[in-house]
């Protein structure tokens, strides 16, 4: 990545956040990874103190999402992401188990802009992570504007 | 109210009415009776009656051929002549008449006879008098009035007339008191009769508008109840819809939760997998400094290091461990997997649509086609009814049914499976029969529950389509049962309603 993109990685299993960082490394991502095992410390580090996401202002960010937390729900961060303004170009990936079909359209519709289902066969995670390392790699990041 | 209070009473009312019927047969018979019996006394009344006129009239008669008699002999006068001629002429008649009258009467009967005889000698006076009197012998016929035999005769006939009289007076008297009394029961029979009649009437009136009465509260409370088992029964369904959709929930939510672990457990193990590499690669390693006599470092065929016979035992059990743990888990997905597509199906909302079965059921078999060649089956198709009900859902149902009698075939053996359908009191039952292997009676709950199977497992599946199809069934107000035995094919029976309206008032949750 050409851009020093900060990943976000808001996951509350944290086998899963393991497997995911080391996968995402072995496709050569060596960007900052920050990991967030529940939503409410996800909010508080993206919309800051103030709850108006001023802090990242000029940062580049990428935020991969979990829908089941245990605090508050993944679909809840996505709204609040993309609901402000400083905050709503930054992609999101939700990287979730759910596979059901309402919530897929509902992410979308929200505005997540990459939607991928945890396979249980190991195979296909890893590979899926890698694909999604990869993705990392090529795609552009823009700034979160002020 | 008792059942048997009821019926009592049902009794009684019957027996009142009974006894009511039987009281008007009785004084409708006792009035004719009577009242014919009245008629009867009254007849015989009158009867009497005439008797005394008759005897009054032939006595008459014979005062006036006498008469007559004693003017023509004083006046020789021929009016009377003609006079006592139609007065002698009329009295045998009248006697005759007065005798066939009498002649029940045993003492009147003898009485009469012995008016006639004297009658007879004394009209036979007359005429001897009269021919003298008109030969102008007048003092001969003086002579025989004068002899006063004609007086003496006449006396007797007066006296037994008087008898007779007084015995038809009698008679008059008992008859007309008989005529009397039959007259008054008559009356008395039909006037209580009618009272009875009325009464019982009344009665019966009373009874019957208690039992409407009855009947109507009956009605009323019948009423009631229904209302109230239907408030219950919709109370019951919505509690039983609510607690249902809390286990598709519940499941959902299970299989779901249950996934992330799994993911763990075999991302985990994977990277465990790839780190017995490089374990035993160190452990061959190791080995060899340990032992500089063992031979220098090289690779087996699968570019693994060659390991010493112990440590090659280790790299086996850690191979078949691993290999249960993922093998495991993979089954254990599958049946997260089976459980979450049996709570999504739970959640589909169904469409009731017109389908013609048979159609839907050949679409099914041609793309079973393939398996049934393989499986030297046969489907045959008999004609069915068609229903209302969700087009997916029926789809279902029969492709796992067909599905599961082609699986299940006795080896070696064509398979015959027969599809039929019938139509009863607004449900269609339909029937997959095959002559596959059957399945055991004590099995045939078991095989309706989940994750559960029966006889040999030698075919792949998750225990699930049976579950599955009974599921479906159910949410189309059917059911579904199985008639089988080991080794003689296999009969299930669906029945669903002909027209399902998807009785769903509120949405889900």
């Amino acid at each position: 990545m050409s851009n020093p993109v900060t990943i976000i990685m808001i996951e509350d299993d944290e086998g899963h956040a393991r497997l995911i960082e080391r996968n995402i490394r072995r496709s050569g991502v060596n960007n900052e990874i920050i990991p967030f095992t529940n939503g409410t410390a996800a909010l508080d580090y993206l919309f800051g103190a103030d709850g108006s996401g001023l802090d990242h202002k000029g940062r580049a960010l990428l935020i991969l999402l979990d829908l089941n937390l245990p605090d508050t729900s993944g679909i809840d961060i996505l709204r609040r992401v993309k609901d402000n303004d400083h905050l709503k170009c930054t992609p999101v990936v939700v990287l979730t188990t759910t596979d059901d079909a309402h919530e897929i359209k509902r992410c979308y519709e929200l505005g997540c802009n990459v939607y991928i289902t945890k396979p249980v066969n190991y195979e296909s995670f890893a590979n899926a992570i890698r694909q999604l390392g990869l993705f990392f790699s090529v795609i552009q990041v823009p700034q979160a504007n002020a | 109210m008792t059942v048997e209070r009821a019926r009592e009473r049902a009794l009684v009312q019957i027996a009142l009415l009974t006894v009511a019927f039987a009281v008007l047969v009785a004084v409708s018979i006792a009035s004719v009776y009577w009242l014919a019996k009245a008629r009867e006394d009254s007849a015989w009344v009158a009867h009497t009656l005439e008797v005394e006129n008759q005897i009054s009239l032939a006595q008459l008669q014979m005062r006036r051929a006498e008469s007559a008699e004693r003017g023509f002999l004083l006046t020789r006068q021929p009016e009377f002549t003609t006079d006592y001629e139609e007065a002698a002429a009329q009295i045998m008649p009248l006697l005759t008449l007065l005798r066939s009258l009498v002649q029940d009467n045993a003492s009147q009967s003898a009485a009469i006879a012995e008016i006639i005889a004297l009658t007879e000698s004394r009209l036979d006076q007359f005429r001897r008098v009269m021919t003298l009197a008109s030969q102008s012998k007048q003092d001969e016929a003086n002579a025989i009035i004068r002899g006063g035999a004609g007086r003496e005769t006449m006396n007797k006939i007066r006296d037994l007339a008087a008898e007779m009289r007084q015995e038809e007076h009698r008679l008059f008297l008992l008859r007309t008191a008989a005529a009397d009394r039959s007259q008054s029961l008559a009356s008395i029979v039909t006037t209580t009769g009618s009272g009875l009649v009325l009464v019982l009437a009344g009665v019966s009136i009373f009874l019957v508008r208690r039992s409407a009465r009855a009947r109507d509260d009956a009605e009323a409370q019948l009423r009631d109840n229904n209302v109230n088992l239907e408030t219950t029964v919709d109370e019951r369904t919505a509690d039983l819809r609510e607690a249902n959709e809390e286990i598709q929930r519940f499941a959902y939510i299970v299989s779901h939760d249950l996934r992330s672990p799994l993911v763990n457990i075999m991302g985990f193990t994977s990277e465990l997998e790839e780190l017995r590499t490089d374990i035993f690669r160190r452990i061959a390693t190791l080995s060899r400094a340990a032992s500089p006599q063992a031979l220098d470092a090289s690779l087996d065929d699968q570019g693994q290091p060659l390991l010493d016979e112990a440590d090659r035992q280790l790299s086996q059990d850690f191979t078949e461990a691993l290999a249960f743990i993922k093998s495991s888990i993979a089954k254990m997905d599958r049946l997260i997997s089976a459980i979450l597509n049996l709570t999504r199906e739970g959640r589909r909302e169904f469409q009731p649509v017109p389908i013609d079965t048979r159609e839907l059921i050949e679409n099914i078999v041609s793309t079973m086609a393939h398996q049934a060649a393989e499986a030297a089956a046969e489907i045959r198709i008999e004609p069915l009814p068609e229903i209302v009900s969700d087009r997916l859902a029926l789809e279902q149902i029969f492709s796992n049914l067909i599905d599961n009698a082609l699986k299940y075939l006795k080896p070696g053996v064509p398979g015959d499976i027969t599809v039929r359908g019938r139509q009863r009191l607004g449900f269609a039952i339909f029937e997959i029969a095959d002559n596959g292997r059957g399945i055991d009676p004590k099995d045939h709950q078991r095989i309706f529950d989940l994750f559960r199977r029966a006889g040999t497992q030698d075919k792949p599946g998750q225990g699930i389509g049976l579950a599955h199809v009974r599921a479906l069934v159910r949410r189309l107000g059917g059911t579904m049962s199985v008639a089988s035995e080991l080794g003689k094919g296999s009969t299930f029976t669906i029945t669903l309603p002909t027209k399902w309206t998807a009785t769903k008032p509120e949405t889900r949750a």
